[in-house]
């Protein structure tokens, strides 16, 4: 018909795409899994059938056991820390300030910075040294007489992710903020008015009004948050290298496949990975395309 | 309306008191690279330099300046031909819903999302086995897997045009290609530079991929300071002047192109 | 110059079926109007001929050729949408080049179409502009020229006015009125406005879910709506309807509202006279309504009491809302008339202008 010369060229100008996504993508995720049911340990690739072993393997490992205690520490602090701030620093700036386009800009640049810069330089500022080799922002506490506020940083005893956190949180809360600030927005400025004429003050407005309004704005950051603290790996690597008391299954993965040829539990680390993401992402997904069907 | 004003003056005082948080970091990074080697000690690593010295960004410069332009040469390209692609997939999904469009677009979209770790072993399997290594190898990985992100933005950008002004182009003569070359893609020049920024940058800051596809001479960026940092060789104040150096070209774009970068921000949060 | 015929059209998106058995033609040189509430399929039809939706069933000629299978842009037709659809990027002479580059037209002879096409509608000192610099007013033009420079044997008009203020609607109606008479083409345009309609067209389809009411000129339409629903949607305010049962009264035959009766003129009575007891729909038009004191000498008036619930000044005219029963009903009758809200009062239908409705088909009875 009077389509059909167009239509043909679509497939053949999306299929390099969606060749390269399939073959890329999900033939290596399913590539990853037939790797993790393997017993491949060494240089050249062994795909002698091992069942569900590396994955029982892992689950009565002390080492995994760390990983996910970590992992769930990181992302705890690194989620609630990035959503308070990015919504504190939004209601800030939601307010008409002077000045509050380089408050923006300012609270945003770390986004644009890698993890391992990040890294190396809270490396630094968290130097955990006490005493006269006091330095960072240890230093800076004691100069500004603070210095109960020093800390062993990522160096403390099973709570050392939650320092990692921090420098997480300096670099994504500015995501947040914006995310909440276009939420915020895209709020008619009549409904603020219309609270207002009700006799609601500004705080109440924003707990009555802004919150509940901007849940799906939570829901989302909460989901590419939470799903990017499962992945963390840069960030720790350029802190603190890869010490086993900080741990997570990104750098297990990264030494059991490339340090310790140990490919089928690699594997399975990428695999169980891959599930909790997916288990966040997917739901999400099928969310945000019904409701934009809907619109 | 006035009293309103002064009493929103006191937000100032958590503002900079934020502000500063955010500068501590740059802070440092600036004046310790600033310092000469005799007054380097991590005892006064908060005082500013006694004078401006550059030995440590030469310093740095020569340890870093390879990776610096592997980077580059590998960024660029990646950075270019992923929105390109991303756009055109973007125009089909959105713009001529072939049978299966809605089906699939999910499936590129879950890509965006998925932990690298899972697809690791195999990439760089394949790789070798087809002989692309090292930059080249790395420049594709982040094409490909760019692709998702780089559909999204474009697909949600050329779904809020109008139909009728694809419908005019045809009306007027134009095929579709004609209606891509000449009509979406002249309006989305501004979605390019949004998704070719976006790209530059994640692509720069890669550490996970570019460590596992190059060796020691093609080192990007990001692998080469790690590698520097980490062996405790190289005094911390090289360190610092080469994270500025590893950090000012996505801090340049962020600088001059900070509008669009935020707008890459939240189209990555699926809606736009 | 070309005639179009849709012969037999369906178009039906799964289970749906929007366009059902259309089948009209449209005389060369015409200027057809596509009227009907949103959502009756108006539009679909249009975009049907346009080549933007695929026929389901049927044919469609322009000229003496089958177009089905012809792209949009050998179709040799022109189209004014209705969010105008210019090109953002492009400047208003680019715009209006386009189509005609696209076809490897010359270069003088786009620049003479293009800067004629500008003169006719005003926008000379435009031709430069981008888009986001014109007025709602400007765009209209810009893509009355687009459509203009191409020379095409048809216009189709999507809704082309329905953006604009109700000042500007007035004046780009007696504009393209106008244009119409100077390029001697033929003309498609859809509304949904009913007075763009009566006042630009030589004929008028109305369309209602998918399915033509009625094709005739506007006074036809006007005095001899076919079925209940043209009575209703065309004229301002709508026609009155009140359900009715005819009943016969000697050699006459009465129409029984329950509430009030009226006795048909014997002159109009003979399609009636067979048909006592049938339920029917009694239909007048506010118009046809008048103050007794007012009311035009030698009409055949029926006094129905009545009691006023609103009055409307218009100035010409006064708008009077009346109850009768359960019936309510408008009367548009002359501005002296010193009828008052909550006034009990008689007022006359001029039975000459009556119209009655079979309450089952809905199809008029006459």
């Amino acid at each position: 018909m009077i389509r059909d010369k167009d239509r043909i060229l679509n497939l053949i100008l999306i299929s390099p795409s969606i060749l390269a996504v399939l073959i890329f993508i999900y033939a290596f995720i399913g590539w990853s899994i037939r790797v993790s049911l393997s017993k491949w340990k060494g240089l050249t690739p062994d795909y002698t059938w091992n069942g569900l072993n590396n994955f029982t393997e892992l689950f009565a490992d002390p080492r995994f056991a760390v990983d996910v205690r970590n992992t769930l520490i990181f992302t705890g602090v690194f989620v609630a820390g990035s959503l308070l701030l990015g919504f504190f620093l939004a209601v800030m700036l939601d307010q008409g300030l002077r000045g509050e386009g380089f408050f923006r800009s300012l609270f945003l640049f770390p986004m644009a910075i890698s993890y391992i810069v990040t890294g190396v330089v809270w490396r630094w500022l968290m130097n955990p040294a006490m005493g006269t080799r006091l330095s960072g922002l240890n230093l800076l506490f004691s100069y500004i007489g603070l210095d109960s506020l020093a800390s062993a940083w990522h160096t403390t005893p099973r709570w050392g992710m939650a320092a990692i956190a921090l420098a997480a949180i300096w670099q994504m809360s500015g995501y947040t903020m914006a995310l909440y600030l276009a939420g915020l927005r895209a709020i008619p400025q009549e409904l603020k008015e219309a609270a207002q004429i009700d006799g609601a003050s500004e705080l109440q407005i924003y707990r009555h009004i802004m919150l509940p309004l901007l849940a799906p704005v939570t829901l989302s950051a909460l989901i590419i948050l939470g799903h990017m603290s499962l992945k963390v790996f840069d960030l720790i690597v350029a802190i603190a290298g890869k010490q086993l008391e900080l741990d997570v299954p990104a750098i297990y993965m990264w030494q059991a496949t490339f340090d310790g040829l140990f490919y089928g539990r690699g594997a399975a680390i990428g695999i169980l990975l891959l599930i909790s993401v997916a288990a966040l992402i997917i739901p999400y997904i099928r969310f945000t395309l019904k409701t934009e069907a809907q619109q | 309306m006035k009293g309103l004003r002064i009493g929103k003056n006191w937000l100032y005082l958590p503002l900079i008191g934020m502000a500063v948080f955010y500068l501590l970091p740059m802070y440092v990074i600036l004046v310790t690279g600033f310092k000469s080697f005799g007054e380097i000690d991590l005892k006064t690593m908060w005082n500013l330099p006694r004078g401006i010295a550059l030995d440590n960004y030469i310093e740095a410069y020569s340890k870093l300046a390879p990776s610096l332009w592997n980077s580059f040469s590998m960024v660029i390209p990646a950075a270019i031909i992923s929105s390109f692609l991303g756009s055109l997939n973007g125009f089909i999904l959105a713009k001529w819903k072939f049978r299966g469009a809605d089906f699939i677009f999910p499936f590129i979209l879950f890509g965006m999302f998925i932990p690298y770790q899972s697809i690791l072993i195999p990439l760089v399997q394949f790789m070798k086995a087809v002989g692309i290594t090292g930059l080249a190898g790395l420049a594709m990985a982040h094409i490909i897997y760019g692709i998702p992100i780089t559909t999204l933005t474009f697909r949600n950008y050329y779904a809020s045009l109008p139909q009728e002004l694809l419908e005019a182009a045809k009306i007027d003569g134009a095929d579709m290609l004609g209606i891509y070359r000449y009509i979406l893609l002249p309006i989305s020049l501004p979605s390019f530079v949004v998704v070719l920024i976006w790209q530059f940058t994640s692509a720069w800051n890669d550490f996970l991929f570019a460590v596992v596809l190059t060796g020691n001479t093609d080192w990007p960026i990001t692998v080469a300071l790690n590698n520097m940092a980490g062996r405790g060789i190289i005094s911390w104040n090289v360190q610092m002047a080469g994270s500025l150096l590893a950090a000012l070209p996505t801090l340049l774009v962020y600088i001059f192109l900070g509008r669009y970068f935020l707008r890459g921000l939240l189209a990555g949060s699926l809606k736009g | 110059m070309a005639s179009v015929t849709y012969k037999n059209v369906f178009k039906k998106f799964g289970d749906l079926t929007i366009i059902k058995d259309l089948d009209f033609q449209v005389e060369d040189k015409e200027f057809l109007v596509l009227v009907g509430p949103s959502g009756c399929g108006k539009t679909t039809a249009l975009r049907l001929l346009a080549g933007l939706e695929e026929i389901t069933e049927g044919l469609i000629t322009i000229g003496d050729r089958v177009v089905n299978d012809i792209a949009p842009k050998d179709r040799d037709i022109a189209m004014v949408f209705q969010s105008y659809a210019l090109y953002p990027h492009l400047s208003v002479y680019d715009n209006m080049a386009f189509g005609l580059k696209l076809r490897k037209t010359p270069k003088g002879e786009i620049k003479r179409r293009v800067t004629e096409a500008a003169e006719i509608l005003g926008i000379t000192e435009l031709l430069q502009r981008k888009p986001r610099q014109l007025s709602g007013g400007q765009r209209q033009r810009v893509a009355v020229g687009r459509a203009i420079v191409r020379e095409p044997k048809v216009f189709l008009f999507d809704e082309p006015l329905s953006n604009l203020d109700a000042k500007l609607r007035v004046q780009m109606r007696a504009e393209i009125s106008k244009l119409h008479q100077r390029l001697q083409t033929t003309f498609i345009y859809v509304t949904h406005d009913q007075t763009e309609a009566m006042t630009m067209a030589t004929r008028i389809a109305v369309i209602n879910k998918g399915i033509l009411q009625q094709l005739d000129t506007p006074q036809v339409l006007y005095d001899r709506p076919s079925n209940l629903f043209v009575a209703g949607f065309i004229g301002s305010p709508s026609m009155n309807f009140f359900p009715a049962k005819l009943s016969k009264d000697g050699d006459g035959i009465i129409v029984d509202t329950v509430d009030f009766k009226v006795k048909i003129p014997s002159k109009h009575a003979e399609p009636y006279k067979s048909l006592g007891g049938k339920e029917i729909i009694f239909g007048i038009r506010p118009e046809n309504i008048h103050d007794p004191e007012f009311a035009p000498p030698n009409i055949q008036g029926e006094k129905i009491a009545a009691k006023v619930d609103v009055t409307e000044l218009m100035g010409n005219e006064t708008l009077l809302y009346l109850v009768s029963g359960k019936n309510t009903f408008v009367g548009r009758v002359d501005p002296r008339s010193k009828f008052h809200v909550n006034d009990s009062v008689q007022v006359v239908f001029d039975m000459d202008k009556f119209h009655i409705f079979d309450r089952g088909t809905e199809e008029v009875i006459r």
